[in-house]
């Protein structure tokens, strides 16, 4: 059962640019299920497949797709509302999982649905501790090779002996002139 | 004293289909069978709980009602089509009788696998809604998000000590969603914790997060000044080479 994993060691969003070859066999077969519309169904999801592109940053996400109409969607982290992960019978089958990213924008309909990222767990855990709420909240979550997180005081003393160093340089200057 | 045998024997082989079926389920249909998991801080505990037993009660309860309906309107037909030419009767009365019963099995069946598969999952921060047989869908909202908890109890619910809690955030829709083709409990911006029996707990759980937070649940840019611990080891490192340079400027001769 994959739904339990939850940590996301070797995983790093960030490399993410393009849908995994697998979204392509769920497209033909959910083409495929569709039966005579077969050959209409395919050519759509075909070039969304091609054209799929991901772009994950510090701050967002963006998607974008189409061949003649094109659409790209960024949404930054800290505006998730809800994050939804469905699978259906073919998805699991097949490993794989929609994530799906809402934002507080007036449509019932997902933002962002993220399709062809085989690692959905670790996605959305990814995605999770980034939002809203859940800051300071997952430990694990810098799990890319990284130090452990370092915590406040660190970053409070660090800043205290950058003052006291520019007062005591400032003290200095003044006693120069 | 046969009677009661043979009834639990009735209960117990039930009770072995109903988890060769769901075996099948997880085997063959890759349905979980473990609650979802949260990502939590270690020391803090996950809150994982299904709808109360009162809430497979109010569905079985609704499902008798529906069938007493149907299979009455069945059997009206049926006595009508018999009383205007007996043979079309006789003809008919297997067809009726199979789609009398039938589809009332497998509804009965879905019902105790739609309780099964609804897990809900509580952190101190956010809540995780898993259900679904063919699809499943899991809804994850951090209580910062949350703008509003709305419990809805009708009588019959009432009755079986269940009720209803709505998880709304920011944006809406899930009404609209509901009230046209999208089901309810997977419409957006709504989490929907459906069936519990300690809806006023889940309630002022979720409200005490909601006042403790000073914020409108817009997804803020600036985190408040509280999350102190947010620094990343990029801000660090940055902080450090600030910090050596500035104690080589102190330290350097004017």
């Amino acid at each position: 059962m994959s739904d339990s994993t939850t940590s996301t060691g070797g995983f790093d969003p960030l490399t993410i640019t393009r849908p995994d070859k697998a979204l392509m066999w769920y497209y033909l077969i959910v083409s495929l299920l569709t039966g005579p519309g077969v050959f209409v169904a395919i050519l759509p999801l075909f070039f969304k497949y091609e054209t799929l592109r991901y772009r994950f940053d510090g701050e967002g996400v963006s998607m974008s797709w189409g061949i003649l109409f094109r659409r790209e969607i960024y949404l930054t982290y800290r505006r998730i509302q809800d994050i939804h992960l469905t699978r259906n019978l073919l998805q699991r089958w097949l490993g794989q999982a929609t994530v799906s990213i809402q934002t507080a924008s007036g449509s019932s309909s997902p933002e962002m649905a993220i399709e062809g990222v085989l690692a959905a767990d670790a996605l959305r855990d990814f995605l999770y501790a980034k939002m809203r709420g859940a800051r300071d909240h997952a430990p694990h979550e810098q799990g890319s090779g990284g130090p452990a997180e370092p915590r406040g005081d660190e970053a409070l003393g660090l800043l205290r002996d950058i003052r006291d160093a520019l007062g005591q340089l400032a003290a200095r200057r003044g006693a120069a002139e | 004293m046969s009677a009661t045998e043979a009834s639990g024997r009735v209960e117990r082989a039930s009770r072995w289909i109903y988890l060769g079926l769901w075996s099948v389920l997880v085997l063959w249909f890759r349905v979980p069978d473990r609650p979802p998991a949260l990502p939590v801080p270690p020391g803090e505990t996950l809150d994982a709980f299904r709808p109360a037993e009162g809430f497979l009660h109010y569905l079985k309860f609704k499902f008798w009602v529906v069938l007493t309906i149907m299979d009455g309107m069945i059997l009206i037909g049926w006595i009508a089509t018999a009383a205007a030419s007996p043979l079309a009767g006789a003809i008919l009365a297997l067809p009726a009788l199979a789609i009398a019963v039938l589809p009332g099995i497998v509804a009965y069946i879905a019902i105790h696998l739609q309780y099964d598969t609804t897990w809900y999952v509580m952190s101190g921060r956010s809540l995780r809604i898993r259900r679904g047989i063919w699809t499943i869908h899991e809804t994850t909202i951090t209580f910062e998000n949350v703008q509003n908890v709305e419990v809805n109890q009708g009588p019959v619910q009432r009755w079986f000590g269940i009720a209803d809690v709505h998880v709304d955030t920011a944006g809406g829709g899930g009404k609209q969603a509901a009230a046209g083709h999208g089901s309810p409990a997977t419409a957006g911006h709504r989490g929907l914790v459906e069936g519990v029996a300690d809806a006023a707990r889940i309630r002022d759980l979720i409200l005490s997060r909601l006042h403790g937070s000073r914020h409108a649940g817009l997804g803020d840019e600036h985190p408040p000044a509280s999350t102190i611990a947010g620094w990343t080891p990029d801000h660090v490192a940055v902080l450090r080479k600030i910090r050596d340079l500035a104690r080589a400027l102190a330290e350097t001769n004017l």
